[in-house]
């Protein structure tokens, strides 16, 4: 789908490609945020959001970006965010009433629950489009504005499917006429079983699927990218996640295990407290087997798939975000945000940020300076500017 | 002033130098060359790290090569900087905005939100309450609980002892109200729902011997729940209470950001109970019973159950999914409870509310 463009480009801009017979440059990002200063933006923010009752949310958010992307240098330029907190204002309030009704509809009844979630699901896709549209549009580098590409249809084509398994099941527990009886009762569960198992493995077909148009879409100048990973790929990903967590499921297990035969928690309390504390050993294994070891896991994999499968005509990116480094950040960040009570969120991020930021590397062929946009590009595109200009909106995916 | 100039249509940069006349910038350098007026500039906003960019409104921009010597051209020129800005600098401003932080915070969640919930509560209409009451209920009934066995004239009698005892009670502060029976599978307990429907289990009435004087206090209490509408404040209050604690964790981790969220409920029922033991002292003493009738409930409560085993050793439903917004009997191990339980039970220790109840009977 790159190619239309693309030729017409190459020929009014043969220089271009002129650097491609000499060699490939590399182009290496370089995050230098500090935690520090983003804990005082952080808690500025913060404190102005609560004091508003969130309606400096916008402003609050622009100055965050800002100071990431400010900080984020492609070839030792930074990127740089241009949104206008007045307009994206307008798009948080829409947002906010939206979620309001959504929370009101489905505690009023299982019915209109139903209703609203046909309705949200029938604009999320548009909002989708148009929050990536406006985030890419905003975002500059070397003074040049990132496009979204993608179209309304592709957008319902990508997020339409993540609805249908919990549509499906809505329906059903709508339609069941006697929920008293045994029968239908069981059949409820049954579907809701056989529902849940297929969602579960249609995971990462949907992911892809959302991914493969996002990553498809992305454009600076001349340049579109796409994904060429595959289906198979990121069920690869997703397997071996599962597999890790497994695993450190039993690892944690059998450790408590022994922990226990140990004794180590006899004495810890009467029969109340025991199982108290039972329970809570529980949930920190819980804990430690679901969210810190296969999340870091997942994530280094997930990241290195998707972008180093991402591709533009001449331009390839890499990362190569390992996952023992990223596991160790990971419970640092965990305890520090306990023994802080979250005070340490905005060190994590800025830690994190960097870290995955600076596992990535783009490698080209071709000469950045030659990198322009067509005069005055997306006249196409004029209606659906207008509606990202219009939502201004963030759904932050 | 040295910097990298785009014209926003290229990715190539012009080495410019910027300097300020009067009100306007001028910009000079490799293939560039022009004026504007200093108000068609966006300035960046200082910060220890990171790049300096000023916009222009038709897309160009210029990056500065060295940020430091960007801040000292800036306050040369005398540019002003927002209160923002100032603060995101100054450790001093930031150690007085987590002191603002916090006491917003612990403000906005002791008053703030129970008041703004009473506000928004206060202007839903009543239907609101019966629709929410009824899909509760009809969710309850489908997972927890199974017709009443108790025979007809008994629960004619318990309504009938509780609807005498609320006549006593001024007319305008009696909530709409029914009383069913449900016999249930989370042992003894009773709980309201909002709209007007208050549950009876079956094993609450075995329980206390069908002692109808306890039966009254016990619907009391719920009546209460009624007239404050506490039902719809904790759904009001949770729900904003999410809200914020996914801005403030959400990020994170959001099996963190629940936790908050868990206390606070926990925090809010347990104030919501007191007020409704307080209405059920009221309608108790309009009726000429005695508080300490509830007393003897909780020591009832509190003693091995005779036929059950432990049927009802866990807070009574407490899982059930849109929550039964109250519930009352849940006998507790006595006396044995740390502080970690106390912060997520969801109703005040029994010794407490006993206490509150002899009190209550002692003073006329």
């Amino acid at each position: 789908m790159t190619q239309s463009t693309w030729n017409g480009v190459a020929a009014a801009e043969p220089s271009f490609y002129a650097a491609g017979a000499t060699g490939e440059q590399k182009l290496d990002i370089r995050f230098t945020g500090s935690g520090s200063e983003y804990f005082r933006i952080w808690i500025v923010n913060l404190l102005l959001t609560i004091v508003t009752l969130t309606l400096y949310h916008p402003w609050a958010k622009v100055r965050r970006l800002r100071y990431f992307y400010g900080n984020t240098l492609v070839d030792g330029h930074a990127l740089d965010f241009h949104g206008n907190p007045w307009k994206m204002l307008r798009g948080y309030l829409l947002v906010a009433v939206m979620a309001a009704a959504y929370s009101v509809a489905t505690k009023l009844s299982p019915a209109a629950g139903f209703v609203a979630f046909g309705i949200m699901a029938a604009i999320w896709p548009a909002l989708f489009k148009a929050s990536m549209q406006f985030k890419l549009a905003n975002t500059s580098w070397r003074g040049l504005r990132f496009r979204f590409k993608g179209k309304v249809s592709g957008a319902y084509k990508a997020l339409l499917p993540l609805f249908v398994p919990s549509l499906i099941f809505l329906a059903m527990t709508l339609g069941v006429k006697d929920p008293k009886s045994l029968g239908s009762q069981q059949a409820v569960a049954l579907a809701a079983l056989g529902i849940m198992l297929l969602a579960f493995l249609l995971v990462p077909l949907l992911l892809w699927n959302l991914k493969k148009y996002q990553h498809d879409n992305y454009s600076l100048g001349q340049l579109q990218t796409e994904l060429k990973a595959s289906r198979g790929s990121f069920y690869a990903v997703f397997l071996k996640t599962f597999g890790v967590s497994m695993l450190s499921s039993i690892v944690v297990g059998v450790i408590f295990g022994i922990a226990m035969a140990l004794g180590l928690f006899s004495g810890l309390g009467g029969r109340g407290s025991a199982a108290l504390i039972a329970g809570l050993v529980f949930i920190v294994i819980f804990m430690v087997a679901l969210q810190i070891i296969p999340k870091p896991y997942f994530e280094s994999r997930f990241q290195n798939l998707l972008w180093g499968k991402t591709d533009s005509d001449h331009l390839h990116f890499k990362s190569e975000l390992r996952f023992a480094p990223l596991l160790w950040l990971t419970i640092k960040n965990w305890f520090l945000m306990i023994i802080t009570i979250g005070l340490y969120w905005p060190f994590a991020k800025v830690a994190m940020a960097r870290m995955r930021l600076e596992a990535v590397t783009i490698a080209t062929t071709l000469r950045i300076d030659q990198l322009h946009d067509q005069l005055r590009v997306a006249d196409g595109d004029a209606a659906g500017d207008a509606a990202g200009d219009f939502f201004g909106i963030d759904i932050g995916l | 002033m040295t910097v990298d100039y785009f014209d926003g249509r290229s990715a190539r940069a012009h080495a410019a130098r910027l300097h300020i006349e009067g009100d306007r910038l001028h910009i000079d350098g490799e293939q560039v060359s022009r004026t504007v007026p200093l108000s068609d500039v966006v300035w960046p906003e200082r910060t220890r790290h990171g790049a300096r960019v000023a916009h222009l409104a038709d897309g160009a921009s210029m990056h500065s090569r060295d940020s430091a010597e960007w801040d000292e051209w800036m306050k040369a020129t005398g540019r002003s900087e927002s209160l923002v800005v100032k603060a995101q600098q100054s450790w001093r401003w930031v150690c007085a905005s987590v002191a603002v932080l916090v006491v917003a915070l612990v403000t906005g969640y002791q008053w703030g939100l129970p008041w703004a919930a009473r506000k928004a509560v206060a202007v839903l209409p009543h239907s609101v309450d019966e629709s929410i009451g009824e899909s509760a209920l009809e969710s309850i009934d489908k997972h927890w609980m199974k017709p009443s066995a108790l025979p007809l004239e008994q629960q004619e009698r318990i309504r009938a002892a509780f609807e005498s005892a609320a006549a006593t009670l001024p007319e305008p502060t009696v909530a709409s109200h029914r009383l069913v029976f449900r016999k249930s599978m989370i042992g003894p307990n009773a709980f309201a729902l909002p709209g007007g429907t208050m549950v009876m289990t079956d094993e609450l009435v075995k329980r206390v011997g069908g002692d109808e004087a306890i039966l009254v206090g016990v619907l009391g209490h719920e009546l209460g729940h009624l007239r404050q509408r506490h039902g719809m404040h904790m759904l009001a209050q949770v729900s904003a209470l999410g809200a914020v604690s996914a801005m403030l964790f959400g990020d994170f981790n959001a099996l963190l950001a629940a936790a908050p969220v868990w206390l606070g409920q926990a925090s809010y029922s347990r104030d919501a109970e007191r007020e409704a033991d307080a209405e059920s002292v009221r309608l108790m003493k309009a009726a000429g019973l005695s508080p300490m009738v509830m007393v003897r409930f909780f020591e009832i409560l509190a003693m091995p159950n005779p036929d059950e085993g432990k049927a009802e050793a866990k807070e009574g439903g407490a899982e059930t999914s849109p929550k039964p917004i109250d519930d009352k009997a849940a006998p507790r191990e006595p006396g044995h409870r740390s502080w970690l339980g106390i912060a997520i039970a969801s109703h005040p220790a029994d010794a407490e509310r006993i206490a509150f109840f002899r009190n209550a009977a002692a003073t006329r």
